[in-house]
């Protein structure tokens, strides 16, 4: 792994410091370098002139909430981000994976399955893993080659978050097909789909979006009820 | 329409029915007699009317008079009445039978002639006697027959029975009433019921207030009853959830910081004397929240308490200020108690007692190093009596000086602090209950002044 010489740096946004400094002490004995802010805009500024390589962020803070640095992040670019939200607080988790949140951790959560769920998104975001094919995986007009983690669509590359990335490509890999959803949760989030989980359904309607619909104004993404998604293959 | 509605209509229909027809049977036995005698004396074509009027015009016009009325009369369908002098000549020279005279004299015989005959001295020094025989008249028809004074003949034939039209509209105007007495009843009592099961299913916004209109009375009343009781049941509910919500909220921070602790104390068992000291704290805090809401819930749902002891203001200040004294000393701060004069307050000792300590150590905990804490008492005027208590710290935004009395209001730099932001908000409730107030300024100096007001028991 590429992360041997160099430790992969955390940013952690959270208001309540006596928490953040627990979690730094516990994340930093687990092999990462944490740098922990308590506000909103310091947590930008960070994130956008730090070089994390991934963000978490506390959804309830005053002043500026996580919302507010999940969304300068996006406007910035992919970097994996993990939003901590409030446990049954729905409207906050699915507003974070619609802006583009990688995935998100119910707070009060324990530290380990915190460092599982940074673990899981960075394994996914690093793309290093041998792959044989240099070639891209083609479906159609769409491209995806999955050791530069870049996908293009006739040509022009689409802006995709790295859970948006790992969706697209495990749905390519079996274009023609359904893929169950919780297929999907392990292959793209890198955890397996708890229940009444809706974040896969979120991430599907945003790639939806960023995709060009089928001439018959249908979308290339195809729900098939209870069963899972379908990427239509031409 | 329910049971209460046929209940009602039916009652009130019978009750009216009765009386219907108990007042029509009445009447109806009552009206022979007094119609008999209405005909007789007043009816213009009755046989005891042309008496009169054949006796008039011979008072008046002497027989010669009487002689054309009468010739005139017996060209109309009008009963005949005779007029027969003392030597039984009749004046047009009718023929008169005996039995016709023997009656005419049995009638000016009886007091109660009903005007039938009548005997009067004429111009010409004869006596005629005018009578209208009750038979042997040419008309065979007995429109003018009436009773004779012994009365064996029954009434006069109006039919057997009461007329059918006035009783039939009687009937179904009594139907018509009671329907309408019914509804007028059982309609609030239907809303009532509609109400009720609302609330019953979890919908405390029912209001019974618009649905009874301008009624007022008991049922009217009864319904404002309602509306009140499901208001109040409704600000209870709210609280409820309020709170509920809260605690589940501010329980999540603690409850993160003990997940985080007890993740430190796994991972670092050379530790875990720190961890603990971490786990302890938090459970503390989880306590505190815990007790303090509860006690803000109980104020704000009314049940404060009983608030009926004599406090003594100035023993409970100087017991608040002995507890705050440990804390002031920890914090590097005084604290002074200025007493201007006594008070006795009516109220819940523990309850003010918690109060005043709220507003105390918020100020201590507000203090800088050095600081100095002022409690000052003093009497306002002869009713209220007033405690400020004030800081020399950084005072509170201008914005946020209603706020601070808001449950779960913290100052930015507070945030972190081991409050929840409840004290203040207990304090508030409990002076409200007290029916005091309490309001916080910024000093012009330096810091905040709290001033709680409250109304002194009369001395007397």
């Amino acid at each position: 792994m590429s992360t041997h010489m160099m430790k992969t740096k955390v940013l952690l946004v959270d208001d309540d410091v006596e928490l953040a400094e627990m979690l730094r002490v516990y994340l930093e004995r687990e092999g990462f370098e944490v740098k922990a802010v308590h506000d909103g805009e310091t947590g930008i500024a960070e994130a956008l002139h730090g070089h994390h390589d991934i963000a978490v962020l506390d959804v309830m803070m005053s002043g500026k909430s996580g919302i507010d640095v999940l969304v300068k992040i996006r406007a910035n670019g992919s970097m994996p981000v993990l939003m901590l939200t409030a446990k049954g607080d729905d409207a906050d988790r699915i507003v974070g994976l619609e802006l583009g949140a990688d995935d998100y951790v119910p707070k009060p959560c324990t530290p380990r399955e915190l460092t599982a769920r940074i673990r899981a998104i960075l394994r996914r975001s690093s793309g290093a893993e041998s792959s044989s094919s240099t070639s891209p995986i083609t479906v159609g007009a769409l491209s995806i080659w999955p050791e530069q983690r870049c996908v293009k669509w006739a040509g022009r590359s689409l802006e995709l978050t790295s859970t948006e990335f790992n969706l697209l490509e495990a749905l390519a890999r079996s274009a023609g097909r359904v893929v169950s959803k919780s297929e999907l949760s392990e292959q793209a989030l890198g955890r397996s789909l708890a229940r009444f989980d809706r974040s896969i359904d979120v991430h599907i309607s945003s790639i939806r979006r960023k995709l060009e619909p089928l001439p018959d104004g249908r979308s290339r993404i195809q729900a098939v009820f209870n069963k899972g998604y379908q990427l239509i293959k031409e | 329409m329910g049971r209460l509605f046929w209940k009602f209509f039916i009652f009130f229909w019978l009750a009216q029915t009765t009386t219907v027809i108990g007042v029509g049977v009445a009447m109806w036995l009552k009206s022979p007699e007094r119609d008999q005698q209405h005909a007789a004396m007043f009816a213009p074509q009755s046989p005891a009317f042309f008496v009169a009027s054949a006796a008039s015009t011979l008072r008046h016009g002497g027989h010669e008079a009487l002689r054309s009325l009468l010739q005139e009369q017996c060209r109309e369908p009008v009963p005949p009445v005779f007029a027969v002098d003392e030597n039984n000549h009749e004046l047009l020279g009718r023929p008169v039978s005996v039995e016709m005279l023997e009656q005419a004299n049995r009638l000016m015989g009886s007091q109660k002639n009903g005007g039938l005959a009548e005997k009067i001295t004429a111009d010409d020094g004869h006596t005629y006697l005018l009578f209208a025989p009750s038979f042997a008249h040419p008309y065979p028809d007995d429109r003018w027959e009436h009773n004779p004074p012994d009365g064996h003949q029954g009434p006069p034939p109006r039919g057997m029975f009461p007329p059918l039209m006035p009783l039939l509209a009687g009937w179904l105007v009594s139907l018509i009433f009671a329907a309408l007495l019914a509804w007028y009843f059982s309609k609030p009592i239907r809303k009532l019921r509609v109400a009720f099961e609302a609330v019953a299913n979890g919908n405390l916004d029912e209001r019974l207030e618009p649905v009874m209109g301008k009624r007022r009375d008991e049922l009217a009343d009864l319904g404002r009853d309602f509306d009140s009781m499901v208001y109040r049941l409704q600000q209870l509910m709210d609280g409820q959830k309020r709170v509920l919500h809260d605690i589940s909220h501010e329980l999540r921070s603690p409850l993160a910081r003990l997940q985080a602790a007890i993740g430190l104390a796994r991972q670092q068992p050379e530790r875990i004397e720190d961890s603990m000291a971490r786990i302890e704290r938090e459970a503390v805090r989880m306590d505190t929240l815990v007790s303090e809401l509860l006690t803000l819930s109980r104020l704000e749902a009314g049940m404060a308490g009983k608030l009926n002891e004599d406090v003594d203001l100035n023993e409970l200040l100087s017991n608040v200020m002995e507890d705050a004294r440990f804390e002031a000393e920890a914090s590097g701060c005084r604290i002074e108690f200025e007493e201007h004069s006594r008070a006795i307050v009516r109220g819940n000792a523990e309850l003010l007692h918690r109060a005043v300590e709220n507003v105390v150590r918020n100020a201590v905990k507000h203090s800088p190093v050095g600081g100095l804490v002022t409690i000052r008492m003093q009497k306002n005027d002869a009713q209220t009596i007033c405690i400020c208590v004030s800081d020399e710290g950084t005072g509170v935004l201008e914005t946020d000086i209603q706020s601070i009395f808001e449950p779960f209001f913290r100052s930015d730099e507070m945030k972190n602090s081991d409050g929840h932001g409840l004290g203040l908000a207990i304090s508030r409730r409990v002076v409200n209950s007290h029916q005091g107030s309490i309001y916080a300024n910024n000093r012009s100096s330096e810091g905040l002044c709290v001033t709680i007001t409250l109304p002194v028991k009369p001395s007397a």
